[in-house]
């Protein structure tokens, strides 16, 4: 290990918490989807970094499967995306409320 | 240069890159900065000795998922444009990319000049390519089967949302 | 060959069930009553292997479950064999009659192939050698008595009086199931022949409770005290089945079934004492409600139910062979009265009150006689069948000697002589004075009054079945039966008194009806006839003593329980939820960037929970 593993660690939480500002603050729904990619990878680096530190391979495999995930979560989101844009000519996130209670 | 500094650098590379893609307006500019960090992350877990997912990391996410977001966001004319073209570029939003880009080429050319088998002539652990298949296709077959599926439930759904509304009424093997 | 016995009335029915409809309606007729009269050549055919122990078929194995075997197996022994051909014998002749009778009504083929289920379910009854197969009759019985009761179920008091027939008689199927269940669990084994030659291992206590049961399930069928009011209900439904019903077969299944248990029920003294009292309380009951009626077919519903208390007393004295004798009589003359009956409604224009008859002897004379004759039988005029087989009863009573069978007798003179005069009464009534009624009159076809004929004959003839030895007879039934030890065993001068009695008895009602009826006076009904009317007032009382607090239980189970408690639970519960979703909806404003928040929220909440347990 060549960093102690708190910094490391320090390192994945400010870039998820920046995703998740990201997600938090912005309307844009494709920026919303990219502070979902950002903490997704700060994940994969927590797992990356839990596998070096405990010199095992599960940590990365992880980072395998959480790399698909993504892959097919950012297809259908886009999908959703095109989809969403069709019919409100609006990719603004308060322009979808109809599933109001 | 050791790997230690090298890690704070990268580091700091990828929250800088972050914070400026998420404060971006235009969605273009914000995942350039996140290709940027996306890199200096791919240079991380090479340094934390997994280089197939650093490699993969820049395959899937730098490659093939940022693509796929500019794609669908000039695919959407979602860029605020114009500007540029009339009054010719504008040098000082280049800046900070560059000086990124700069960082991490600097970051790979001193990478090379590690060898990743050792960390300041002490031996450190990585996970070699054949290992890592050993176990992905072995311990983790079920998994990967499952994980196929749903790549395949993901890419019909994908298919079946986008296609267009007057479409979709019709048969199910129509495009 | 028995088993075609059994099998044509089902096949007739089954095939009028499906097909019937689309036939031809004179071949509907044909079906069904050319099943029941090659089912009583099929069961003349067997009769000569009726002797002794009978002829024993089994057809094959209906379940088989552990110890326990249910085989469909066939017992033609003499007791079978004379009930055999006389409920095939008398059911062809109702179904010729009811195909006339009933050649104006809708739905003919759901009659007929009713009326031949009903007489394969009472064909069951008879052959089965096991008490299951019977049971399985006995229930058949009284679903096709209930769905021909209410065969004109458009009208609501029909439908009403069939559901009261399957009620009560269910009721009396409660202790027959009990009885059988216990028969079973007792002995292992639900073989007649076997329960009856293993009885006198029970003790007597048992013995004698599983035979009260049996006498419950009997009176359920048979309509006899105190599950009787069944029956003059019943005649809401068309004549033919009340005379195939209600006269010739099914209150008869409940003797019958006595009879076959006879050995079993015999080792109990208690039990036959019950049977014979019931009997004889009932035959007594019925013969004063039958003074008060104004329908014809009632007086005839109550004179069934005191024949068949007769029948109870005579399985109560002891005596099969009486009961048996007095069955088959009564069913000759009770299905002739009942057939009667129907074309002397006819006669009168659809009319039952007897008050609005009169003078019908002038319309119909075949039609007369004929019911005289079956007034007679069932007055007991001498030489009629009713006469002897009345007799034989209350000789046997008599033979007992001590003070309780002594008490019986009296009893049943008494009966006997209200029976002649309520018959007396229902002549006079019917067919003497002038027309009262306001309807024209219809003709009676040919056809109906000539199935009467070979009733009549037998109802005069019948008699000598069972000719006691004094007057010259053989007593061949009791013989037949293999019961010769149960022939009374009176003096000569005892019997002559007896006959002398009998007699005197039957003039004597004949005498109060010629001078209370003979001239037709329009009495107001007072209120012993009132009483007598309504069956002294039974149905009253059963509705006060147990409709009524069942029918305050149910409503306390569905007002009380059912509405306020379950339903009070249960839309409480669901106004809740709807509450908390009207508050709870405010959550679900669809804002999407408020839904990530709120994840946002709940993600630091977990993360705090972890740090506080590291903390802590």
């Amino acid at each position: 290990m060549i960093v102690p593993l708190e910094h490391l660690l320090i390192l994945s939480t400010t870039l998820f918490f920046l995703g998740l500002v990201c997600v938090l603050v912005r309307r844009n729904l494709i920026m919303i989807l990219i502070g979902v990619e950002v903490m997704l990878n700060a994940v994969g680096l927590t797992l990356v970094g839990a596998s070096s530190f405990w010199q095992q391979l599960d940590g990365q495999i992880m980072v395998i499967f959480l790399m698909a995930m993504t892959s097919a979560e950012v297809s259908i989101s886009l999908a959703m995306v095109v989809y969403l844009n069709r019919r409100k000519q609006s990719i603004d996130i308060r322009s979808f409320d109809e599933m109001r209670g | 240069m050791s790997a230690t500094l090298m890690f704070y650098i990268l580091g700091a590379i990828a929250v800088i890159a972050t914070l400026l893609a998420i404060t971006r307006r235009n969605p273009v500019h914000a995942v350039i900065y996140l290709v940027n960090s996306f890199f200096a992350l791919a240079l991380l877990f090479y340094l934390l000795g997994a280089p197939l997912v650093a490699a993969w990391e820049v395959i899937i996410y730098a490659g093939a998922i940022m693509v796929l977001f500019l794609f669908i966001i000039m695919m959407l004319e979602l860029a605020p444009g114009g500007e540029t073209d009339r009054y010719g570029p504008n040098w000082v939003k280049w800046v900070p990319i560059l000086l990124l880009a700069g960082a991490l080429g600097a970051c790979t050319l001193l990478l090379t000049s590690l060898d990743p088998t050792t960390a300041d002539g002490v031996p450190r652990w990585y996970a070699s390519p054949r290992d890592f298949g050993y176990a992905l296709f072995k311990e983790y077959a079920l998994a990967v089967e499952i994980v196929s599926f749903q790549l395949l439930f993901a890419a019909v759904g994908a298919f079946y949302v986008g296609k267009p509304e007057s479409k979709r009424k019709g048969r199910g093997g129509e495009a | 060959m028995l088993a075609l016995v059994l099998i044509l009335p089902l096949v007739g029915g089954l095939f009028n069930a499906c097909f019937g409809s689309r036939l031809p309606r004179p071949l509907q007729a044909l079906i069904a009553s050319g099943a029941v009269f090659a089912s009583f050549l099929a069961a003349l055919a067997c009769w000569p292997q009726a002797t002794g122990a009978g002829l024993h078929v089994n057809l094959f194995t209906w379940l088989q479950s552990g110890g326990f075997t249910a085989e469909v197996g066939l017992l033609f022994d003499p007791l079978a064999a004379i009930m055999t051909l006389m409920v095939t014998g008398v059911a062809g002749l109702i179904h010729i009659y009811a195909a006339s009778y009933m050649a104006d009504e809708h739905d003919q083929a759901r009659f007929f192939a009713l009326l031949n289920l009903f007489v394969f379910a009472m064909l069951t009854i008879i052959l089965a050698d096991n008490l299951l197969l019977m049971f399985l009759g006995w229930e058949g019985v009284g679903f096709c008595s209930y769905a021909l009761i209410g065969f004109w179920y458009r009208k609501a008091e029909n439908a009403r009086a069939g559901r009261k027939a399957f009620i009560v008689t269910r009721i009396g199927d409660l202790f027959f199931t009990v009885g059988l269940l216990w028969l079973f669990s007792l002995f292992g084994t639900i073989g007649i022949e076997a329960i009856n030659g293993r009885a006198a291992e029970l003790d007597p206590t048992t013995l004698t409770i599983i035979s009260l049961l049996l006498l419950g399930g009997a009176c359920g069928k048979s309509a006899q005290l105190p599950l009787m009011s069944w029956l003059p209900d019943a005649m809401a439904g068309p004549t033919p089945v009340s005379a195939l019903i209600h006269a010739a077969t099914m209150v008869t299944a409940g003797v019958y079934l006595l009879c076959r248990m006879f050995p079993l029920v015999s080792l109990s003294t208690m039990a036959l004492d019950v049977i014979a009292v019931v009997g004889m309380l009932t035959a007594l009951y019925a013969a004063t409600c039958a003074l008060a009626q104004t329908e014809i077919k009632r007086v005839l519903a109550y004179s069934t139910m005191s024949q068949v208390g007769y029948m109870f007393l005579a399985v109560g004295l002891g005596s099969v062979s009486a009961a048996m004798f007095h069955l088959l009589t009564h069913a000759f003359f009770k299905a002739l009265l009942f057939m009667g009956a129907g074309c002397i409604i006819q006669l009168a224009g659809h009319e039952n009150n007897i008050f609005l008859m009169g003078g019908l002897r002038k319309r119909s004379r075949s039609v007369f006689w004929l019911f005289l004759i079956g007034l007679l039988c069932l007055a007991g005029a001498p030489l009629t069948d009713g006469f002897f087989s009345k007799d034989l009863i209350l000789a046997t009573a008599f033979a007992h000697g001590d003070p309780f069978h002594l008490s019986l007798y009296g009893l049943g003179v008494l009966t006997a002589g209200l029976t002649s005069l309520y018959s007396f009464r229902l002549a006079y009534l019917v067919f003497g004075g002038d027309y009262r009624g306001e309807e024209l009159p219809h003709a009676v076809s040919k056809v109906m009054i000539w199935t009467l004929v070979p009733l009549g004959i037998s109802g005069l003839a019948g008699g000598f079945l069972n000719l006691p030895h004094f007057i010259g007879g053989h007593a061949w039934l009791s013989h037949w039966l293999g019961r010769d030890n149960e022939v009374p065993n009176l003096s000569l001068q005892t019997e002559y008194y007896l006959l002398a009695l009998a007699f005197g008895t039957f003039l004597l009602g004949w005498l109060i009806a010629h001078l209370r009826y003979h001239r037709f006076v329009e009495r107001e009904p007072g209120p012993v006839s009132g009483f007598f009317l309504s069956g002294w007032r039974c149905d009253a009382f059963f509705d006060r003593l147990l409709i009524r607090p069942f029918r305050q239980l149910c409503r306390f189970c569905w007002q009380g329980v059912d509405l306020a408690l379950i339903d009070g639970l249960v839309e409480s519960f669901s106004r809740a939820c709807f509450v908390w979703g009207h508050v709870l909806r405010y959550l679900a404003d669809g804002k999407i960037s408020r839904y990530l928040q709120s994840f946002a929220w709940g993600l630091l909440l977990i993360v705090s929970w972890f740090l506080l347990r590291a903390i802590a």
